[in-house]
């Protein structure tokens, strides 16, 4: 059953149009990828989808209500949630703080310390450096509290974008095979990557954003035949 | 001497509050709120209107009706511009700041109303042969107190960790579920209530309250959150500190030449932004090659 549903989303900046009608759907415990290369427009899909970048048309749906259009505070407390491109931790805060911040977007505030707990066992290496100042972290590090920052809030769907930019491949396979598990655990996952082998081969759906709108769906065994990929990818052959 | 030292203190403190105030507000909303001098001057008003009341049920109603009007000012004037040009913020601040002055003026005329206030405040006492006044050494007690309590607030509290977070980066705090409505409408009532303080200790030293009663301490401290750093909060109230002590201190030293004290206090904040572009908190401090 359809837990999350993207509807023929248009948005853009100003006067210049991103997005021509994007549609894309998660059910629960889903791990969906999309791709695309720069300029394709992915973030702003999240933007528009969260709140923060201005819709033009279109619908999202989470478990069958209409968020379109509601404010980023107030889609978190719906139960969905982003990690932003860049991590966009509190560098000035502890990792405590940066969770206790996460805290703000849970609909029940009484599985708060359930929630930190959870978050710890995932990520141990946060309990290690509890009370350490978040910029101080690695690259890895700061990934692993964006995603646990985002957990905390409880989301059914969570969104990332571009959860491997900056770090080592040892450290982006860390990261994905927790979002395996986070994914195993019922969360719906939606991850956008401009690298798409990274999410091809976990995805049971990759779609393939370009120009603003979806060129493509490919399932996992199609997404591992590289010509089919790049001919989605690059909108030809491949060459 | 030690009178110097206790009054550079004492005004220091004072312009830290002013400054803390308009630090908080710009932290959330990126406005540095010109008209924070109006509500240093409703609550002086306040103060002066409600003398014959109880010291400190005047002191209420001043914290109250200044929080109100900051309240009334962000609905009305500042909610519709976030993430607007600082510098249309800025402009909008200026007019806000214009029509509450003639406002008043129109209330309560253009020339000073003028009242006792806490009267006890205005003596001095003697400790080891120096005379020391007691609204210097109350003034340091009420700054410590507040920016304590403000301290508290914003290291140990929830608010604290919303404001914290929304000053570095008010985007990523709302796609954690910080409400901003709720968040910067704190933001204003915090810098309203502590416009009050500020209020308070001037019109116990100067009870002449005219339309552009919190004109002059807003523009320096103004220039403090700058010095100090706009981006920290502990860098607003350092700056505001700094530019109240080192104009007392230069008002005692220069004598005859006072006059010139505002000319060589600006000399000193060039001085430092010369060092500190981004003021003396400011993680960025290095100067750009052009």
């Amino acid at each position: 059953m359809t837990l999350f549903e993207v509807k023929d989303l248009r948005a853009g900046y100003g006067k210049v149009d991103v997005l021509f009608g994007v549609s894309l759907t998660a059910s629960k415990g889903e791990l969906i990828g999309i791709v695309g290369p720069n300029g394709a427009g992915k973030s702003t899909l999240f933007g528009a989808i969260v709140g923060t970048v201005g819709m033009r048309g279109g619908s999202v749906f989470l478990d069958g209500e209409d968020i379109s259009g509601k404010r980023p505070e107030d889609i978190v407390r719906l139960g969905l949630s982003l990690v932003p491109e860049g991590r966009q931790i509190f560098g000035g805060l502890s990792v405590i703080e940066n969770l206790t911040l996460g805290l703000t977007g849970r609909r029940d505030k009484h599985g708060e310390k359930g929630a930190l707990e959870r978050v710890h066992d995932l990520f141990p290496v946060l309990t290690t450096h509890r009370d350490h100042q978040a910029g101080m972290l690695s690259g890895g590090q700061q990934q692993q509290l964006a995603i646990a920052r985002a957990l905390v809030a409880d989301p059914r769907v969570l969104l990332l974008d571009e959860p491997s930019l900056g770090l080592s491949p040892t450290v982006v396979k860390d990261v994905f095979d927790r979002l395996i598990a986070i994914a195993e655990s019922g969360t719906a996952v939606v991850i956008v990557e401009q690298r798409a082998h990274l999410v091809t081969r976990l995805a049971e759906r990759t779609h393939v954003l370009r120009a603003g709108k979806m060129q493509a769906t490919l399932t996992k065994e199609d997404a591992a035949d590289e010509a089919k990929l790049a001919a989605a990818y690059f909108g030809n052959s491949g060459e | 001497m030690i009178q110097a030292i206790l009054d550079a203190v004492s005004l220091g403190g004072v312009y830290a509050l002013a400054a803390l105030g308009l630090g908080l507000v710009f932290g959330v909303m990126r406005l540095v709120n010109f008209a924070h001098a109006e509500l240093i001057t409703v609550a002086s008003y306040t103060l002066v209107m409600t003398h014959q009341f109880p010291l400190l049920v005047s002191i209420i109603f001043s914290v109250v009706v200044a929080s109100l009007m900051a309240l009334i000012m962000e609905l009305v004037a500042y909610r519709r511009l976030r993430g607007s040009n600082p510098a249309t913020m800025l402009i909008v601040s200026f007019g806000v700041s214009v029509l509450l002055q003639k406002v008043y003026e129109l209330v309560f005329g253009a020339l000073p109303r003028s009242a006792s206030v806490a009267t006890w405040m205005t003596g001095a006492f003697t400790v080891g042969g120096v005379s020391i006044t007691t609204a210097s050494v109350v003034t340091i007690v009420l700054a410590v107190v507040i920016l304590l309590a403000m301290g508290y607030l914003v290291e140990r509290t929830k608010l604290g960790l919303q404001l914290r977070a929304a000053a570095s980066d008010f985007q990523t705090a709302r796609l954690l579920g910080v409400r901003s409505n709720r968040l910067i409408a704190s933001a204003f009532v915090i810098s309203g209530a502590l416009a009050a303080v500020v209020a308070f200790v001037n019109v116990v030293g100067n009870p002449q309250v005219d339309p552009r009663f919190g004109l002059d301490i807003t523009i320096l401290a103004l220039v403090g959150i700058v010095v100090g750093g706009m981006n920290s909060l502990r860098g607003s109230a350092l700056g505001g500190f700094i530019v109240g002590a080192v104009l007392s201190l230069l008002n005692v030293i220069l004598g005859n030449g006072r006059v010139y004290a505002y000319s060589w206090m600006f000399v000193i904040v060039i001085v430092i932004l010369l060092v500190r572009p981004g003021g003396i908190l400011s993680k960025f401090a290095t100067k750009e090659r052009v």
